[in-house]
C-alpha cells in the first residue's frame, strides 16, 4: 500500500502554486464525497428531532411572510404589480428560492462556528462541511415546491411544461450560495458579528428583491435591481414555470457566469485560508 | 526523512493570541492576506502574541509508542493538535506519513439526538473512513465498545462510559497508522480500560505508531519506549521512560520558578550528584557526602529538591545490625538515612520508596502518613530516619529511595529527594514467582466421607 505523506509548513499552498492547489480542491471534494453526505445526514436527522411539527417549521415563517404581503396589497399600502398569475402562486414560488438562497447561506455561515468543538479535536474536509451546511435549504425547498404543486392544482391552472427546467436553473443559485457561504462561514469562525450582519443584510435584501412583487418598470428600485444578482436568480426560475420563458436572458447568463466565478474564487480562498481558522474558533 | 520515519518535525513553532479582540483581528488580517496570496508572516509575533510551542523538533519511528508528557501548559495537546494537522505549524514543518487518526476527545462529533448507529456512521466518516469499510467493520465497532441493543437509542441517554466506549471504538477501528491518544484513557470501567490496552498492544504488533499524552506516569512506564518531556513549549528531555518520569515529577514538585535552576543541572553528574534547583544554598554544601563511598550506591540515582536539607549518608542493616547489600526473600531490615538540616524547617516529612529496576514503584510510606509529628528541626541538626522493611519480596534488584520533605501551607516541599538510591539484591529463600512474596501456606486434603 502506497503511504500519503503530508507536511504541515506555513503557507503550505503558496508554496505549491495555484495549478497544484486546483487539482488538490477538486480531490479533495471528490474523495470526501461520502463524508460531506453524512454531514447532510447529521444536519437533516438532527434538525427536525425532539420537535413536534418537526420539517414544518422550515415553510411557517415564509408563509407568514407572504400573508403580510398579500395583507399590505389587499389594503392597498402596496402595489405589487402585474404578475400575471395568482398572486399567492407567484409569492410561494418566489419565496422558494429566495428562501433557497437565504437559508443556505444563514447555514453555511454557522457551518464552521456550529461545528466548532468538532473542528478543534479532528481534522476533516471542512469544505464537506460548508457544502453540506447549504443542503439544509433543501427539505423546505422541496416542501415549498410541493405547495407550490398544490396551489396550481387548486387555482385549476398548468404550469409551463419548461418548469421542468427548474432544477438545472437552481444550478447558479446553488454555486452563488455555497460560494458566498464559504467567504462567509470563514470570517463568521473569527468574527460572530457576521452572523449577525448577515441575517439583517437578507431581511433588507429580500425587501429590495422581486421576490414577493413585480420588478417595477422605473424609479430606483428598478435601477437597483437591475444590477441584483439576486433577481435573475430567484425570477428566471419562475418565469420560467409561470410564463414558459426567460424575458431577461441575457442578464441571467451573466449571473450565470458570475456564480460560477463567484464559486470557484471563494473555493480558493476557503482553501488557502481554511488552515488559519481552527485556532481562531 | 529515511524509511523508517513516520513523523517528522523540524524547528516546529506555534503561536496564540492572549487577547481575544486582538485574535479576531489578526485572524481576519491572516485570511485577508492568504486571500491576495500574501505570506501571513507567521513567524512574528505581534502584540500580545506568544509562543506556545518553540522550536521543537523530533522524530518518530514505525512502530515506536512515544509518549510526551509535561505540565499544564506545556503544549502537550497543541503538539498533538499539530501532528494531527487541526492547527498548522507558524514556523518549521511537520512531515507525517500514513493516516492520522486522532484521539483527543472521544465521541467528539456524536450528535446527541442521533442514534449510535447513526452517529458510527457519521463519526467514521469524519476520521476518514469509507462506506464499505464502516459496513464491513460495523459489528465489530458495537461488539467492541459492549453497548448491545442501545445502537438503535439516541446517545442522549447513553451513560458516559457508553458514550466514550462507542467514540474509542469508532477511533480505533479506522485503522490509522498513526494513533495519537490525548489523556482518554483514564474514561471507561477497569474492563474497558483492559479491552482498550489489549488493543494498543494489538497495534503495536501490527507495528503502528503511537503516540500517548497523560498524567499516568504509570501508563508511560508499562507502555511507551521513548517520551518527550515539554515545558513551557520547548522540549525538555527525550528519555527512556523511567528518566523522563523522574524528571517530571522532579519538575512538578519543585515548582515553576525553581526550572531555571533546574535546567542548568540537568545533566547529573553521575560520581557527584547536585542538588537540582538548590539555588538557594549552592555553596553551603560543606558536608561531604557520604552517601557515594556506600557499596551499594546506585551511581545512577536521580536526585532533587531545594537543599534546606540533604541526605547526607544511608545504611541498609540486617536484623544483627550489619551492614549487608544483599538479603533473602522474607527477611527484615532497617533502612536509614541521615539528614543534616542547613535551615530550620518547621514540619519535616521523611520518606521510603521500594522501586523495581523498571521503575514500578512497589511500596512508599513516610511519616506523615504515619502521623507522626517530628517536630521543628533546627538548622545545623543532623537526624537519622530509620525504616524497618519486611523484605516480602521475590528474588530480584531493587532500588530504595529516600527523600526528605517540608509540610508546608499549600503543599509539600521537597527539600532532598534521592530516588533509586540504593541497589539491593533479593536472594531467592523459597520457590515461588512474580513481584512480591506473599508467603503461601498450601495444603492437600481429600473431601471427607460423611
Amino acid at each position: 500500500m502506497q503511504e500519503i505523506i503530508t507536511t504541515y509548513e506555513p503557507d503550505n499552498s503558496l508554496k505549491k502554486g495555484y495549478v497544484s492547489i486546483f487539482s488538490q480542491i477538486v480531490l479533495e471534494l471528490k474523495q470526501n464525497r461520502w463524508l460531506t453526505y453524512q454531514l447532510f445526514k447529521r444536519d437533516f436527522l438532527s434538525s427536525y428531532k425532539q420537535s413536534f411539527l418537526g420539517v414544518l417549521w422550515g415553510i411557517i415563517l415564509p408563509l407568514f411572510t407572504i400573508a403580510i404581503f398579500i395583507g399590505l396589497n389587499r389594503s392597498g399600502i402596496l402595489n405589487i404589480g402585474d404578475i400575471g398569475a395568482p398572486y399567492s402562486i407567484y409569492a410561494l414560488l418566489g419565496m422558494a428560492f429566495w428562501q433557497f438562497f437565504s437559508t443556505g447561506l444563514v447555514a453555511c455561515s454557522n457551518s464552521l462556528v456550529n461545528a466548532g468543538p468538532m473542528i478543534l479535536k479532528i481534522n476533516f474536509s471542512k469544505k464537506s462541511l460548508v457544502i453540506a451546511a447549504a443542503g439544509k435549504a433543501i427539505i423546505p425547498f422541496i416542501i415549498q415546491i410541493m405547495m407550490v404543486c398544490i396551489l396550481f392544482v387548486g387555482y385549476g391552472r398548468t404550469p409551463s411544461i419548461l418548469g421542468l427546467l427548474v432544477p438545472v436553473l437552481i444550478i447558479p443559485l446553488i454555486l452563488f450560495t455555497i460560494g458566498l457561504g464559504f467567504f462567509t462561514s470563514l470570517f463568521n469562525g473569527v468574527m460572530r458579528d457576521i452572523g449577525n450582519i448577515i441575517s439583517i443584510l437578507l431581511t433588507f435584501l429580500m425587501l429590495f428583491t422581486p421576490v414577493l412583487y413585480a420588478r417595477p418598470k422605473m424609479g430606483i428600485l428598478a435601477t437597483l435591481t437591475k444590477y441584483n444578482p439576486l433577481y435573475y436568480l430567484v425570477s428566471t426560475p419562475r418565469d420560467l414555470v409561470l410564463k414558459g420563458l426567460i424575458p431577461e436572458w441575457k442578464g441571467f447568463l451573466i449571473v450565470c457566469f458570475i456564480s460560477v466565478f463567484l464559486f470557484i474564487g471563494c473555493l480558493f480562498v476557503f482553501h488557502l485560508t481554511e488552515t488559519r481558522v481552527a485556532e481562531r474558533i | 526523512m529515511d524509511k523508517e520515519t513516520v513523523i517528522s518535525v523540524e524547528s516546529v513553532s506555534k503561536k496564540y493570541c492572549k487577547s481575544l479582540k486582538k485574535s479576531m483581528y489578526y485572524g481576519a488580517m491572516d485570511i485577508g492576506r492568504n486571500m491576495l496570496g500574501l505570506s501571513s508572516k507567521s513567524e512574528r509575533l505581534r502584540n500580545s502574541e506568544f509562543w506556545a510551542l518553540n522550536d521543537i523538533s523530533f522524530e518518530v519511528k514505525k512502530g515506536e509508542t512515544l509518549g510526551i508528557i509535561g505540565p499544564n501548559g506545556s503544549g502537550k495537546t497543541t503538539m498533538l493538535k499539530l501532528l494531527n494537522g487541526i492547527f498548522w505549524p507558524d514556523k518549521g514543518k511537520i512531515t507525517v506519513k500514513g493516516r492520522v487518526g486522532a484521539l483527543i476527545e472521544l465521541g467528539a462529533g456524536f450528535h446527541p439526538l442521533l442514534t449510535g448507529r447513526q452517529n458510527v456512521y457519521i463519526n467514521a466518516a469524519i476520521l476518514g473512513m469509507k462506506k464499505k469499510e464502516v459496513d464491513k467493520k460495523f459489528d465489530d465497532i458495537v461488539e467492541f465498545a459492549g453497548i448491545g441493543d442501545f445502537i438503535e437509542t439516541p446517545v442522549k441517554f447513553y451513560s458516559s462510559g457508553m458514550f466514550v466506549r462507542l467514540g474509542f471504538a469508532v477511533a480505533v477501528y479506522c485503522e490509522p497508522d498513526i494513533l495519537v491518544i490525548d489523556e482518554v484513557l483514564a474514561v471507561g470501567d477497569i474492563q474497558f480500560q483492559i479491552k482498550c490496552f489489549r488493543k494498543m498492544a494489538y497495534l503495536k504488533e501490527m507495528r503502528k505508531t503511537i503516540i500517548i499524552v497523560t498524567h499516568d506516569m504509570g501508563v508511560i512506564q508499562r507502555h511507551t519506549e521513548r517520551v518527550i518531556l515539554l515545558n513551557k513549549g520547548a522540549v525538555y528531555g527525550v528519555d527512556v521512560p523511567k528518566d523522563a518520569v523522574n524528571k517530571y515529577l522532579a519538575l512538578a514538585s519543585c515548582g515553576y520558578d525553581e526550572l531555571g535552576a533546574y535546567k542548568t543541572s540537568i545533566k547529573i553528574d553521575a560520581n557527584k550528584p547536585q542538588l537540582v534547583g538548590a539555588k538557594r544554598l549552592l555553596g553551603n554544601n560543606d558536608e561531604q557526602d557520604l552517601c557515594l563511598k556506600r557499596k551499594i550506591y546506585n551511581k545512577n540515582e536521580f536526585r532533587y529538591g531545594n537543599g534546606a536539607a540533604r541526605i547526607i549518608d544511608f545504611e541498609v542493616l540486617n536484623s544483627d545490625g550489619k551492614e549487608i547489600n544483599c538479603l533473602k526473600s522474607m527477611e527484615s531490615i532497617v533502612f536509614r538515612v541521615k539528614v543534616k538540616f542547613y535551615e530550620t524547617i518547621e514540619k519535616p516529612i521523611y520518606g521510603l520508596l521500594v522501586r523495581t529496576k523498571d521503575g514500578v514503584e512497589l511500596y512508599g510510606n513516610n511519616t506523615l502518613y504515619n502521623d507522626m509529628d517530628i517536630g521543628r528541626q533546627e538548622k545545623k541538626q543532623i537526624v537519622w530516619a530509620e525504616f524497618t522493611i519486611h523484605m516480602n519480596l521475590q528474588p530480584g534488584d531493587y532500588f530504595f529511595s529516600a527523600g526528605v520533605a517540608e509540610m508546608i501551607s499549600d503543599g509539600i516541599l521537597p527539600l532532598d529527594r534521592r530516588y533509586d538510591l540504593a541497589h539491593i539484591s533479593v536472594l531467592p529463600a523459597d520457590r515461588s514467582f512474580g513481584i512480591v512474596n506473599l508467603n503461601t501456606d498450601i495444603k492437600v486434603y481429600h473431601e471427607e466421607h460423611s
